[in-house]
């Protein structure tokens, strides 16, 4: 686990920061990282890239390429790298604000202060920050002071409600020295659903993880409630019950787990920034239904064009609502034009041609309901098998305020003395679509 | 810009200021000159926003070297944020101006005795990073304190800065004896700082892969174990990294290490999880299969490996990378987890297609179902290359999984049906292995294929449709019109197809010989007469002649029972995996090459293997030394680039003899003396008789009887032993083959063998053994010039192709008329093998007995003669230890290797042999063997005019006495 060097481009390819730590590479590995990495084809797996005896790893954060190379093939590991430079970027966000070209101009001293204490000789340090803290002299510039005008960027929750209740989507998005002091926890999860031709559920699987974002001053301690038939594990050995269930699920070093055992309480002492305290899978068994059924029908009609009739439906709670909802269907090669027939007026519909593609999009979609679709397709050579060559059909979606396992966070109580005044806590759940499929 | 720092280099070498450069003025000059300004301000803010602005100009690679004197001025400060700006620009400008570092160096010194913590450790990390050779001295004193500092964090950054050191000047750390304090620091209280020296020694001991730096043992092993409870994430990546080098005892200590290793799996960082998960798979090797927790382990490594896969996608793919190396090595781990590796719509293509592999590589009749269910559903997706690799997926389904042929192949037919054309073309290629593994099965449909004939426009597809239509000839009504079809575009086809196209019609022929008599002829004029590619070529006119010679026999090599395709692929190939297993998590995982692929030979990396797996806890423990030594000793492998160049002039095809050696002036002088020296006064005496001898021995193989040049395989051994039964009654002294060219080195080609000597002909006696996952063939061997000139005789002779697994014997017999060059040691060999896949190069040495030649006997007056002129410094003396015959039994035992006694006297209970021995190159060597009745002992003196060779001869002696 040898780093010879870390450097953060812009997508443009200029320097940002650049520090080598084994001078066994020369700093024209910048150059050539950056003509190696735009000429790559979509196919081609970006992660780890070679030039004689250099290997290259990156990731691509906030419109950056966060890089380190090394040279010891046999015992550098692209995981530890790829975590290394996944926490940097959280880092620079943690002390920043925002990890952005802006960010990192004015506060460049600063994050070479940081890697100088991350890495040393190439060997990784330390990444937690309140081990940092301590070593870190340079105060974090902010890019714009955090206003009160932010609060009425809404972001992802603030779809309906109230907006003294909710927190917006950018709020968290500030330096952590400094500002209100603040707890926010998200509850995220990524959904992942194959369903068959025939609407039974082939595969779901739910990716999630809880993330905590501290603002406070000092490190008190906060004690944070899950649901108390949270059962971890196999389900067969568990009884029946609506219980909310998860496969299993790993948990941050400094997660005290004592009172969670008994009643699903969690203890920690935050560090300042973010942290994922716990992250968690759930396959096959899921609580609800999957939120999104398609009933789909195809034919062709006596000019020669595909018609495809679908009716989609939103499962989720009658107060729920799915967002930015989007399906592809794939369609025949060679369609020409599209006509469509949509039930409601904020929806639309393109085809895209070298995708073959049509793609669906609608804004809202309240749990309960249903809208259906008609597409009709000019394919100028349709055969017999054009019609297998429909589908399947992709969903992307956010469902705000919604934990597909039903993961819940009962309670969120900070220790009380360490602080003056009160702290405002937030919870906030959302799912996102990683993969929805329903195959025609 | 770099004009003017080339200036500015000048102008420092005439001595002028640089600041004066009228450079400046025409270029950069404000900036420069502002920044000086700043940098010389008694400010504190001002200064500390001067050097921020060089540092951000350093950045972005502007060469801000000239403000290193004023920049410097800025580093006595205790303003630590200022301080550490200075510290670095200077590890950054230290390297190109190396004088003026050195001004830097007692502000360091002081440094590293400021009560300030930070600032020692600051001091001493920058100075390790500053790699200019005249810091390094005033360096080890302050690093000596700072290694036992009181505070952990200077203690852990002194220990890293040991190993920047060593990548400086790594004899200063042996001699000042850092390394030791290193090892000490393993034992330290703090787990940050243990996992540092863990760090620093594991990258020492790579640069000394023979020392014993890492010592590890039992005791060291828990300290390493309970370090790893406490210490950080990243410091567990050291120690597991470190733990995976250690091989356990037996398989009590490998489990409990397992057991103290299975908690690091549910870490949230990957990278702990997988050199977590590399210690367990090379620790399970040891476990027996049978013990209850080996079961456990299986099933806790399964859910940290899915977990991997919710990743994001670049390190899915790494993870998907190193899934595929677990699963091929311990396919049970993931055998339930079958949906995890199921494609989503959305996944990039490369994760796609290996999730695929892996996929084929879990399906079994249990999952088949699924599996296919899920193939014929990517088969319609959008990305061509998926399609493609979907379709052959369900042919490999069939070939692995018998029960779920059936189903596959109508998968296959349904998917031609959608006349997509890349698909049906792709559906073609499998289902012609799918003939080839299951003949006579799947015949029906043929009808449909041939329907699709038109829309193959790929050679790949159009070679395997034509190859099912020769195949099965007899059941195709139209065959010979469809193969006619084909036949009208031969010279636009490619190779691949004009080949197939041959041999389908001369099936076809065979088959259905009256109608078809035009068709072949037709074809074999095309390939013989109007192609221009060889391979074509020749395969036309062997036909041509297995078919006017003799029909019969045509058929039954044209349409022989071919073997059956073999399961699985694409495996890797053992000894590889092995290797990537010891890897895994490393970046040779993710290329699925060995870290010696990305090293070119500048630093050594030793070879990992996995520990050997055990019944029982007894039959681990290491075997008796003296075996070891014997079975272990590293085979001599030539780095090779040493020979290449060589070799690399030598003629590698199969060629008959060597010719005699040009009369070469490039020849050393110590071969010189072998050659001459010796021979003219030793031959110059009156030895009749011997230079005909020579003659007789020494010549080109052309005197050797014909049967030993004939084709030779296992079964002529016996030949030559017979021949050599004849002449001498006791046999010659044949070492056992020893490992010459290991398979790892040699892409899975392992060579064992030995030298002998029969019938007067040197030959080497080789066993080799094809390892790797493909057939070899087009074995040739060269040699390098060698002290007594031996060259193979003959071609290497391996008349068939090696298929994998199998072994086979092959004798070379060797001459001695080769170019020569004295090697040290005398009788090194150093050999370069050839076959279809690489050339290898290896080194041997060959016992010089065999170079005896059978006329060694010498007179009596001439030995007596000859024993005095070799003057007394020419003796060698040498004990031989532990030789329980008698002098007559030895001297027998001798005479068999061509060690001939002269004369026997016996003083005072004590035997004396007096024996000769001519060498191949005319070189005499004289003996005195004197043997005491009763003891074990003997005392040889060797007499040579050339007293190199001694030390061989005498242990010739010595492996000839003791066998």
């Amino acid at each position: 686990m040898m780093i010879s060097q870390v450097f953060i481009l812009s997508s443009k390819g200029d320097r940002l920061v650049y520090k080598d730590f084994r001078g066994d590479v020369g700093s024209d590995a910048v150059g050539i990282f950056y003509d190696k990495v735009t000429a790559l084809t979509g196919d081609q797996p970006p992660v780890v890239m070679t030039h004689k005896d250099v290997h290259f790893v990156h990731v691509w954060q906030g419109g950056l390429y966060l890089v380190a190379t090394t040279t010891a093939a046999a015992s550098s590991s692209p995981f530890a790298i790829i975590e290394f430079l996944n926490r940097l970027a959280a880092l620079i966000k943690d002390y920043c604000g925002a990890l952005s070209e802006k960010t990192l101009q004015m506060n460049f001293a600063l994050v070479y202060e940081l890697l100088d204490e991350m890495l040393d000789f190439g060997y990784v340090q330390s990444t937690s920050c309140d081990v940092l803290k301590n070593f870190i002299q340079t105060e974090a510039l902010s890019a714009r002071p955090f206003s009160l005008f932010d609060l009425a960027n809404v972001g992802l929750f603030g779809a309906d409600t109230q907006q003294s209740k909710v927190a917006p989507g950018s709020a968290a998005a500030r330096p952590m020295q400094g500002g209100k002091s603040e707890i926010f926890v998200d509850v995220i999860e990524r959904m992942s659903v194959v369903m068959g031709a025939n609407g039974v559920l082939m595969k779901a699987e739910v990716e999630g993880e809880v993330v905590v974002k501290c603002f406070l001053p000092s490190c008190s301690e906060i004690r944070m409630g899950l649901n108390e038939d949270l059962s971890i594990g196999d389900p067969q050995l568990r009884g029946y019950g609506a219980a909310v269930r998860v496969d299993e699920c790993h948990f941050h070093p400094a997660v005290r787990l004592d009172e969670f055992d008994a009643h699903r309480i969690l203890r920690l002492s935050p560090s300042q920034g973010e942290q994922s305290i716990m992250q968690y899978r759930l396959a096959d068994h899921l609580p609800l239904a999957p939120p999104f059924r398609l009933f789909p029908a195809i034919e062709k009609d006596k000019t020669g064009r595909l018609l495809l009739f679908f009716k989609l439906r939103c499962d989720l709670p009658p107060k729920s609502s799915a967002v930015n909802v989007s399906a592809t269907v794939r369609v025949p090669k060679g369609c020409v034009s599209l006509s469509q027939e949509l039930s409601s007026p904020d929806q639309s519909a393109e085809l895209q041609p070298h995708n073959r593609a049509v793609v669906w999009n609608i804004a809202r979609f309240a749990g309960g309901t249903q809208l259906s679709a008609l597409f009709k397709l000019d394919v100028p050579a349709l055969s017999s098998a054009s019609t297998l060559e429909v589908g399947p059909v992709g969903l992307t979606f956010e469902l705000p305020k919604v934990t597909a396992s039903g993961l819940h966070v009962r309670f969120l109580r900070l220790a009380p003395a360490q602080h003056r005044g009160p702290a405002r806590r937030w919870v906030r759940y959302v799912t996102h679509s990683d993969s929805y499929a329903i195959r025609i | 810009m770099q004009e003017w720092a080339n200036q500015l280099c000048e102008n420092r070498q005439f001595g002028s200021k640089m600041t004066d450069s009228k450079y400046f003025t025409t270029t950069k000059k404000g900036e420069i000159y502002e920044l000086k300004a700043e940098l010389n301000s008694d400010k504190k803010e001002k200064k500390k926003e001067a050097v921020k602005k060089v540092i951000a100009s350093m950045t972005v690679g502007k060469d801000v070297s000239a403000l290193f004197p004023d920049v410097v001025n800025c580093m006595q400060t205790d303003n630590l944020e200022l301080k550490k700006l200075v510290y670095l620009y200077l590890m950054n400008y230290a390297k190109s101006q190396p004088d003026m570092a050195i001004m830097a160096v007692n502000t360091f010194v002081k440094d590293c005795e400021d009560p300030n913590p930070l600032i020692r450790a600051l001091a001493v990390r920058t100075m390790g990073c500053i790699r200019v050779d005249k810091i390094t001295e005033y360096l080890c004193e302050p690093l000596r304190k700072c290694l036992k500092d009181e505070d952990p964090y200077v203690r852990k950054t002194a220990a890293v800065c040991v190993a920047k050191l060593h990548d400086i000047n790594a004899q200063l750390v042996e001699d000042q004896g850092f390394l030791d304090t290193l090892k000490d620091l393993i034992s330290d209280s703090n787990p940050m700082v243990v996992a540092n020296a863990v760090a620093a020694l594991s990258e020492i001991a790579e640069s000394h892969p023979n020392s014993n730096l890492l010592d590890l043992n039992p005791q060291t092993i828990n300290k390493l174990l309970t370090a790893l409870n406490e210490c950080t994430e990243w410091g567990q990546i050291f120690i597991l990294d470190c733990l995976a080098n250690y091989t356990p005892r037996d398989d009590r200590e490998s489990q409990s290490i397992c057991e103290r290793v299975t908690p690091r799996l549910s870490h949230a960082n990957s990278a702990v999880v997988l050199s977590a998960v590399k210690v367990l798979m090379k620790f399970m090797e040891m476990l027996p299969k049978d013990l209850d927790y080996y079961g456990t382990l299986l099933k806790k490594l399964a859910p940290p490996l899915v977990t991997l896969l919710s990743a994001e996608p670049e390190l899915q793919y790494v993870a998907l990378r190193n899934i595929n190396l677990i699963v091929q090595r311990r396919p049970e781990i993931l055998k339930h987890e079958m949906k995890v590796f199921f494609v989503k719509y959305n996944d990039p293509i490369y994760v796609k297609l290996e999730k695929l592999d892996i996929m084929i590589r879990l399906a079994s009749q249990a999952n088949i179902a699924q599996v296919l269910a899920e193939l014929k559903e990517y088969a319609t997706e959008v990305d061509v290359d998926f399609v493609r690799k979907a379709v052959r997926a369900i042919g490999r389904c069939a070939i692995k999984v018998e029960q779920s042929a059936e189903r596959c192949v109508s998968t296959l037919l349904d998917l031609i049906q959608t006349k997509v054309n890349y698909v049906v073309q792709e559906a073609i290629v499998v289902i012609k292995d799918i003939f080839r593994k299951y003949p006579n099965k799947y015949e029906s449909v043929i009808a449909t294929l041939c329907e699709n004939l038109d829309s193959l426009d790929e050679p790949e597809a159009r070679a395997a449709m034509i190859w099912i239509v020769g195949e099965y000839a007899e059941r195709i009504d139209n065959a010979d019109e469809l193969l006619e079809s084909f036949l009208e575009g031969f010279h636009d086809e490619s190779t691949q197809v004009q080949l197939q196209l041959l041999t389908a019609i001369v099936k076809l022929f065979l088959k259905k010989p009256t109608e078809t008599q035009e068709l072949v002829q037709q074809v074999l004029s095309l390939a013989t007469q109007d192609s221009d590619n060889p391979d074509l070529r020749d395969r036309g006119y062997i036909y041509w002649r297995l078919l006017s010679t003799d029909p019969v026999a045509a058929k039954e090599v044209v349409l022989a029972e071919k073997p059956l395709i073999s399961e699985e692929t694409d495996l890797i190939e053992p000894t590889l995996l092995e290797e990537l297993i010891c890897h895994i998590g490393t970046l040779a995982s993710v290329y699925h090459k060995p870290p010696s692929a990305f090293v070119e030979g500048s630093r050594g990396v030793q070879h990992k293997r996995l520990p050997g797996s055990s019944g029982s806890g007894e039959s681990v423990e290491s075997p008796d030394p003296g075996s070891a030594t014997a079975t272990e000793a590293p085979p001599a492998v030539i780095p090779s680039q040493d020979l290449l160049g060589d070799l690399l002039n030598l003629d590698l095809t199969p060629t008959s003899t060597t010719g005699p050696p040009p009369p070469s002036s490039g020849m050393q002088m110590g071969a010189m003396d072998l050659l001459g020296g010796g021979l003219d006064s030793l031959i110059g005496g009156d030895l009749g008789g011997s230079p005909a001898m020579t003659a007789g021995f020494g010549a080109p193989p052309a005197a050797v009887p014909p049967s030993f040049t004939a084709p030779v395989s296992g079964g002529l051994d016996d030949l030559f032993d017979l021949g050599g039964g004849v002449g001498m009654p006791v046999s010659v002294y044949v070492p056992p083959k020893t490992l010459w060219l290991p398979a790892m080195k040699a892409k899975g080609l392992e060579i064992t063998g030995t030298f002998g000597r029969r019938a007067g002909v040197v030959q080497m006696e080789m066993t080799l053994t094809n390892k790797a996952m493909s057939v070899m063939t087009d074995f040739a061997v060269q040699f390098n010039r060698n002290s007594f000139g031996l060259a193979p005789a003959g071609p290497l002779q391996v008349l068939t192709p090696v298929s994998p697994n199998q072994s086979i014997e092959v004798v070379l017999p060797l001459n001695t008329v080769g170019p020569v060059m004295k090697m040290e040691p005398l009788n090194n060999l150093q050999v370069a093998v050839k076959n279809n896949i690489d050339v290898f190069y290896f080194s041997c040495q060959y016992p010089i007995s065999m170079l005896f030649v059978e006329d060694g006997k010498m007179e009596r007056q001439v030995f007596l003669a000859t024993w005095k002129d070799i003057p007394n410094e020419n003796e060698s003396k040498f004990q031989l230890n532990d030789c329980h015959l008698n002098s007559d039994a030895a001297s027998s035992k001798l005479q068999g290797s061509n060690i001939f006694t002269i004369a026997k006297r016996t003083v005072e209970g004590q035997d004396m042999l007096y024996q000769s021995m001519k060498l191949t190159n005319g070189i005499w060597v004289l003996a005195e063997l004197r043997a005491q009745t009763g003891n074990p002992n003997y005392t040889v003196s060797l007499r040579c005019k050339a007293p190199e060779v001694s030390q061989c001869v005498f242990q010739s002696y010595e492996a000839v006495l003791k066998n």
